[in-house]
């Protein structure tokens, strides 16, 4: 099992973000080339995609204001 | 299916409104990859506008396309609409396809030569000898309080002027396939996107700006309507977000035993009449909902479009549009004038009683 953790987008270390969209649901088969999610802290803008294959199963739920960091969805 | 949407290039067979399969993308990223696809197509492809290369278009459309292909096929360019739109028109009639970006359709009033006096006529002007295959992409709606000068809809003012194909998506399936089609397009194609069906996180929340888009490259015929929604007693022709609003309504009413037909236009020109007639022959009764002006515009071409066919299909006819004042700047106003869930559930309603 792999976790999908919030990107480090800023230098403080206590810096929150939001989940803007999730493109898939807990369940689906993903792979390094799914674009899973987009974030956003302040008004920079984030495409996550997991390193490993396989289904993923989301943690976090869209809007959710969350530090950067945060395991967000986990790969099995 | 496939087929070529112009005929001179035999290589470019693309399908034609395939399966969506389960791959998500919001809009944004749907027309961005559109574009990127054909310009690693194509080299005579090529991107233009006010902040649509390190910053992305200010409704993201243009996200990442810089860093794929450099500067010179993605052009930042100074704030004279004029001079940078003639300059695609130049560009256009010597044979590339460019892409140009009008940050907001708001601001066609200081370029509006270049647009319908020679981007949409010169292909007339030059007995047809003169094609000008360009597009011209621009962020149209309101709903975000951003005023009276950068929330109109417009369409149904470039779709009067003659020469001009306008291409009004609603959904990131939609939204690629006909930013596909608009490109390969030899004539000037206006591309509005409403800045609501974008699945931006700093505008209002909308579920269907997030939708399945195949991963490899295919086209949406521009002038050919979709039926969102199949039903039997009410027609609502509509576009773009305003879509997305009566498909709510249109689910909301369901349980009631109220049956209503979403016909999403996706383009005002070629305005696909014959979808419009075939629905209202089947319901008789028709909404027309346009986040646009209410007078001299699409509603009453839509109208007009059953009435020359025959007015005898028509038990009820209404339309919920913006009342003919400018859009507000101020959140109550602002939505007491656009055409909300609210309102049009309101007009199904009135429709089914008469």
């Amino acid at each position: 099992m792999t976790d999908v953790l919030f990107p480090v987008i800023s230098e403080a270390e206590d810096a929150t973000g939001v989940i803007v969209t999730w493109f898939v649901e807990s369940g689906d088969k993903v792979t390094p080339a799914t674009l899973i999610a987009e974030v956003a802290m302040d008004k920079v803008d984030a495409e996550v995609y997991p390193e490993t294959s396989g289904v993923i199963t989301l943690v976090v739920e869209e809007e959710k204001e969350v530090p950067q960091g945060t395991v967000i969805a986990q790969v099995t | 299916m496939t087929t070529t949407l112009h005929s001179n290039d035999q290589s470019l067979a693309l399908a034609i409104e395939p399966d969506a399969g389960k791959r998500k993308l919001s809009t944004a990223k749907a027309i961005q990859e559109a574009i990127s696809q054909r310009m690693a197509r194509d080299e005579s492809v090529f991107v233009m506008g006010e902040d649509v290369g390190p910053y992305g278009g200010i409704f993201s459309s243009t996200t990442g396309l810089i860093d794929r292909f450099g500067p010179e096929r993605v052009l930042d360019t100074p704030i004279s609409e004029s001079a940078f739109i003639g300059l695609g028109i130049g560009a256009a009639v010597e044979g590339m396809r460019p892409i140009v970006e009008l940050m907001f359709a708001d601001f066609f009033g200081v370029c509006m030569d270049q647009i319908y006096n020679h981007m949409a006529k010169i292909h007339y002007e030059s007995g047809g000898n003169v094609r000008v295959p360009m597009v011209l992409m621009t962020a149209a709606g309101g709903g975000y309080s951003d005023g009276a000068q950068h929330s109109q809809c417009l369409w149904g003012t470039f779709a009067h002027l003659p020469g001009m194909k306008v291409v009004v998506p609603s959904n990131p399936y939609d939204a690629k396939g006909l930013m596909a089609a608009a490109i390969e397009s030899d004539d000037p194609v206006v591309f509005m996107f409403h800045k609501g069906i974008m699945g931006l996180g700093w505008m209002a929340k909308n579920k269907r700006s997030i939708g399945a888009v195949p991963e490899g490259e295919y086209f949406v015929p521009i002038g050919k309507a979709r039926v969102a929604r199949e039903g039997t007693d009410v027609t609502i022709v509509t576009v773009s977000l305003s879509v997305h609003h009566s498909l709510d309504v249109a689910e909301r009413l369901e349980p009631e035993g109220i049956s209503v037909e979403v016909i999403d236009l996706r383009s005002l020109v070629p305005l696909d009449r014959e979808a419009i007639v075939r629905s209202v022959s089947k319901t008789g009764r028709l909404i027309v909902v346009d986040e646009d002006y209410q007078s001299f515009g699409l509603s009453g071409e839509v109208i007009a479009a059953v009435a020359e066919h025959d007015p005898t299909l028509l038990k009820r006819v209404s339309r919920v549009c913006v009342p003919d004042v400018p859009i507000p700047y101020a959140r109550e106003l602002e939505y007491a004038v656009l055409p909300t869930p609210a309102r049009i559930e309101a007009a199904v309603r009135d429709a089914m009683a008469t």
